[in-house]
């Protein structure tokens, strides 16, 4: 039985097991021999047909050989079958492999790491070859089993590098063809994934963050993990992508990955890995890693607000990468998801600190994610979180309202911010500009300011924001950026400024208003002024000017001090306006009021404070110190500026409580005193949702939009559809048809009416659950359950 | 002289410290290894062993029992052709897991497989679970059950051969379940038998 060594039989037996003993020394360290190494190969070349059972023979050595623990043979042996494997082409060379594999196994199944690692070397090379007619029956069910548990060895570094090479093998040998084995079955995913990883986190990958390409022959595990797990990403196709992200999600949340135990901050790790899948991935499915990780935050709604906010964090540094790609209704989904979680996270608990990080998170996420969108998407993206806010209702009765209507509101802020405006019709549509109007006159002070710093950013097309952000009478000192207005600017603001103006009128009137609110209206203004000026737009804002002024005199719900605030922005605005359009004569006469002013009552000019000196003469005492409206037509006359417009009635009132006059202004702001009747039963508001004056309205004011969404819904139940639809329709109609009765409410004044609508807008936002269980109860909407005269005529 | 009729996949599955890895290497080694520590993700042995003249190679896959691995551990259930439960009779808790397990190799094993459950480290003195405790629970849950103790070489020669008895009477019956990689459903598991000859009778 002792082959090999015993000549004398050697001439009985087959040729091909002779040449097969002749390549064993008689010493294993002797090494292979090699001209008898030559000569096997040549017979096997020459004979491929006997080429499987030179195979089989050398296999069946091995095995004795390990189980006689004569290693040095069976290293031989290995080698002699690599040099095989490697000369031989033939198609024959098939069933050699059938032997070659089985090698390669029997080595790994011993105990002895040397052979573990020099088969695993073996198998490298096997799967660099390419076979001419792969083996349908092979599986590597084994190869990845094994090579997954090498790759958690305890014995050291070596072991582990050959389970991660050889799971590289077998990943190349097999992901071009799916008929091999399907190596994209969870089965083996969910090995191979787990040991890359569990390779990978021991790292101090921090140094290498830069490096996005890393040398093949890196023999560092956590190195050579990544490299692996590159390719595999790499190589993915749509349908295997949640295959390997579904084991990289729940390692994550088994290792404690999210929030390291040690140090629950750092999630650089989760950073890392997310964003070498997100470099890796092929770029047309970059979206599916966003998307995977958005439902993952949806799987963790109850895990601690830590572990949300490392989600959220490195959605936030990955979403980037991902948006250029994104297109369609995906996007939606995405943000609407985020939306939602703000909203849940609100609901959750208000005051944790960790909770609101996990608030900033997703705001950022958000944010970063708008960012690297076109910005056609980014105006869509606005208008759907604004349809998502909360309205300002009298009383914000839960602090969670409050606090999600100012999320969300930063949340705008954000993506309002990473867009540049060119032509302010297209930055604001109607469906836009008004809700953000609306919500300029909420009762919190806070969120009028949110308001006011969204249109900032929307405005600002020429970086002069940081010059305006304070009124001043120095407009000189500003060196502000100027361009000529274009004309569809100028329709837009022919169009849209009464309604601008008079929501920027009416927040004044609020006796809640602090020196922020004051400046930042002025900022708005000053914008609009310095991007809009026109000779044809300065007798509009002349007139608010000169309404505000009135305002300032006659209301009796503004203090003392906001009285000041709105001198100081009035006389602000009339150095602006005139510096911006050119007319010296105005700007002189402008400037003639500032040097009285700062002489007799530099109270009445900036800055804003919130406390004055006692001795503060109010402005009705100091008639010369005022702007005076007859000044201001003669000097725009002799600045060649027809004044007449400004001569007429002011469209401001002057600005008592309740005192919002009708007539001249703007038809959208139609009477304040509207009744129930009036506000509540507009034709929209029909128990049939298909009424179709409803329907063409909504196509033609919200085209993408509505057609974005509509995609975003199509998924769920019909049912559901329809009755948001309905709702939707609903509140729209509130929302367009009390604004009037919103600034009415603005005032200190309560009527049965208001708590009515209170009550409806919270039994909405209640209903709009995202879980679908209770969408699902057949319920009375809440419009029935309040309004039921309006469903029976 | 390797050559064997059966394969066999057997993974050894049960808390972090009831003794898996010793049986094993009692079984494969025979040898109780002083100092064993926790496995990290999963170990791998082999033994062939004759029954009825016959050889049967088993491929015992043992897992870590921290839970940290139970994402690697659990995609080992799908290919096992017998699975040993482990706990430690002289440790509550390990038995208390045990429907915790059983969950768990219901979502993730084939439904065909060989289930035992093994009570571990018979030698101790502190008890905790009496025999007729564990018994029961196997019976509930249609499993086999033996008490070990991996540490005095009690029952684990026996354990490991009767799963292999058992196995080759079922594959002479055709009744094993075969694995198949192509042939997962979308849940992952194993539904369907292939025709190949994959518990392998290689020759
Ligand atoms: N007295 C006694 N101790 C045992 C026996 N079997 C194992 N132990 C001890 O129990 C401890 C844990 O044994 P392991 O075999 O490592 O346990 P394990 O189930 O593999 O643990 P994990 O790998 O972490 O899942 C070791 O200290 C062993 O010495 C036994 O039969 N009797
Ligand atoms: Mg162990």
């Amino acid at each position: 039985m002792c082959f090999g060594c015993c000549g004398c039989c050697s001439a009985f037996r087959p040729r091909y097991k002779r040449f097969v003993d002749n390549i064993f020394p008689v010493y294993p360290q002797d090494g292979l021999v090699k001209n008898n190494m030559e000569k096997l190969t040549f017979y096997a070349l020459s004979s491929p047909e006997k080429l499987d059972r030179i195979g089989e023979y050398m296999y069946q050595r091995a095995a004795r050989d390990i189980y006689r623990r004569r290693y040095g043979f069976v290293i031989i042996a290995m080698e002699a079958m690599d040099q095989l494997l490697l000369a031989c082409h033939a198609p024959a060379l098939n069933l050699f492999v059938e032997s070659f594999l089985k090698m390669v196994q029997k080595l790994l199944e011993s105990t002895e790491p040397e052979l573990q690692i020099l088969a695993t070397q073996s198998f490298v090379k096997f799967a660099n070859i390419e076979e001419d007619t792969p083996s349908y029956h092979r599986r590597y069910d084994f190869f990845v089993s094994k090579f997954s548990a090498m790759c958690h060895s305890s014995e050291g570094d070596q072991i582990r590098i050959a389970g991660i090479k050889g799971l590289q093998a077998v990943v190349r040998k097999t992901v071009s063809d799916d008929l091999v084995e399907n190596i994209w079955e969870p089965v083996h995913m969910d090995k191979i994934v787990p040991s890359l990883l569990f390779n990978m986190q021991n790292a101090r990958f921090l140094n290498n963050e830069a490096k996005e390409v890393i040398p093949e022959d890196q023999t560092d595990p956590p190195m050579l993990a990544e490299t692996c797990l590159r390719e595999l990403v790499g190589r993915a196709s749509f349908g295997h992508i949640r295959a390997v992200l579904k084991p990289v999600l729940k390692h994550f949340d088994l290792h404690k990955l999210w929030a390291p135990e040690d140090n629950p901050n750092n999630n650089e790790f989760a950073i890392h890995t997310f964003r070498i899948i997100m470099f890796s991935i092929q770029a047309q499915y970059s979206y599916t890693v966003v998307e995977t990780l958005v439902a993952h935050l949806d799987d963790n709604a109850k895990s601690s607000p830590i572990i949300r906010t490392s989600i959220s964090g490195v959605l936030s540094k990955i979403i980037a990468i991902a948006a250029g790609e994104s297109v369609g209704p995906m996007v939606l989904e995405i943000i609407n998801s985020l939306l939602c979680h703000l909203r849940d996270s609100v609901k959750h608990g208000t005051s944790m600190t960790e909770e609101k990080q996990y608030q900033d998170a997703l705001i950022n996420a958000l944010g970063e994610f708008a960012n690297h969108l076109p910005d056609y998407q980014k105006i869509e993206i606005m208008m759907f979180i604004m349809s998502k806010i909360p309205f300002p209702l009298v009383d914000n009765h839960t602090p969670a309202d409050n606090l999600l209507q100012s999320i969300l509101l930063k949340s705008l802020l954000k993506v309002g911010t990473k867009y540049q405006t060119i032509h302010l019709n297209s930055t604001f549509p109607v469906s836009f500009l008004e809700p953000l109007l609306r919500m300029s006159l909420a009762p919190d002070p806070e969120m009028r300011l949110l308001v006011q710093k969204i249109l900032h950013t929307l405005l600002d097309r020429h970086q002069n924001l940081e010059k305006l952000t304070k009124p001043t009478v120095n407009v000189s000192k500003l060196n502000l950026v100027l361009e000529k207005s274009s004309r569809p600017d100028l329709i837009f603001i022919n169009k849209h400024g009464p309604i601008i103006y008079d929501a920027l009128y009416t927040t004044l009137q609020m006796d809640s208003n602090t020196p922020d609110n004051v400046e930042a209206v002025y900022t708005t203004l000053a914008l609009l002024c310095v991007e809009l000026a026109s000779a044809e737009t300065v007798i509009d804002l002349l007139q608010l000017v000169l309404g505000i002024q009135s305002l300032a005199l006659n209301s009796t719900t503004l203090s003392t001090s906001q009285k000041f605030n709105l001198h100081a922005l009035v006389i602000s605005l009339l150095v602006l306006i005139p510096s911006v359009v050119t007319i010296p004569p105005l700007l002189e006469y402008a400037n003639q009021i500032v040097e009285a002013r700062t002489q007799e009552a530099p109270h009445l000019l900036p800055d804003l404070m919130v406390h004055y000196p006692q001795d503060s003469e109010v402005a009705n005492k100091v008639p010369h110190l005022l702007v005076d409206q007859m000044a201001v037509c003669e000097n725009l006359k002799s600045g060649g500026i027809d004044p007449s417009r400004l001569a007429q009635t002011s469209p401001y009132g002057a600005g008592g409580p309740g005192v919002v006059i009708g007539g001249q202004r703007n038809s959208w702001i139609e009477t304040a005193r509207g009744s129930v009747i009036d506000i509540n039963a507009p034709p929209e508001v029909d128990s049939v949702s298909s009424s179709p004056g409803v329907q063409r309205k909504m196509v033609e004011e919200e085209l993408t939009f509505e057609s974005m969404k509509k995609v975003l819904t199509e998924s769920v139940e019909i049912r559901k559809e329809a009755e948001a639809r309905r709702r939707k329709q609903l509140s729209d109609t509130f929302r367009t048809a009390t604004f009037s009765e919103l600034v009415r409410r603005t005032q200190p004044k309560h009527d049965v009416l208001q708590n009515k609508l209170n009550e409806i807008f919270k039994s909405l936002s209640a209903n709009d659950r995202r879980n679908p269980t209770e969408e699902k109860k057949i319920e009375k909407p809440a419009y029935e359950q309040n309004f039921p005269e309006l469903f029976f005529y | 002289m390797d050559d064997y009729k059966f394969l066999f996949k057997v993974v050894l599955v049960g808390n972090a410290g009831v003794g898996k890895t010793c049986l094993v290497r009692r079984f494969t080694q025979g040898l109780f290894p002083p100092g064993q520590g926790a496995t990290i993700g999963v170990d791998f042995m082999i033994k062939t062993v004759d029954v009825d003249n016959e050889k049967v190679k088993l491929q015992i896959w043992d897992t870590a029992g921290q839970e940290r691995f139970r994402s690697i551990t659990q995609s080992y259930y799908r290919s096992a052709h017998a699975l040993i439960l482990v706990y430690d009779i002289s440790c509550q808790p390990t038995f208390d897991c045990l429907p915790d397990w059983l969950r768990e190799i219901e979502e993730y094993a084939s439904s065909k497989v060989l289930r035992v459950l093994v009570g571990n480290k018979i030698d101790r003195e502190d008890r905790e679970i009496p025999t007729h405790v564990g018994e029961e629970f196997a019976e509930r849950h249609n499993m086999y059950f033996l008490e070990t103790s991996a540490k005095e070489a009690e029952n684990v020669e026996r354990l490991f051969m009767q799963i292999a008895e058992d196995l080759m009477k079922q594959a002479r019956s055709r009744d094993l379940p075969r694995y198949d990689a192509s042939t997962t459903n979308i849940n992952g598991r194993t539904s369907t038998v292939s025709d190949s000859n994959c518990c392998s009778r290689f020759q």
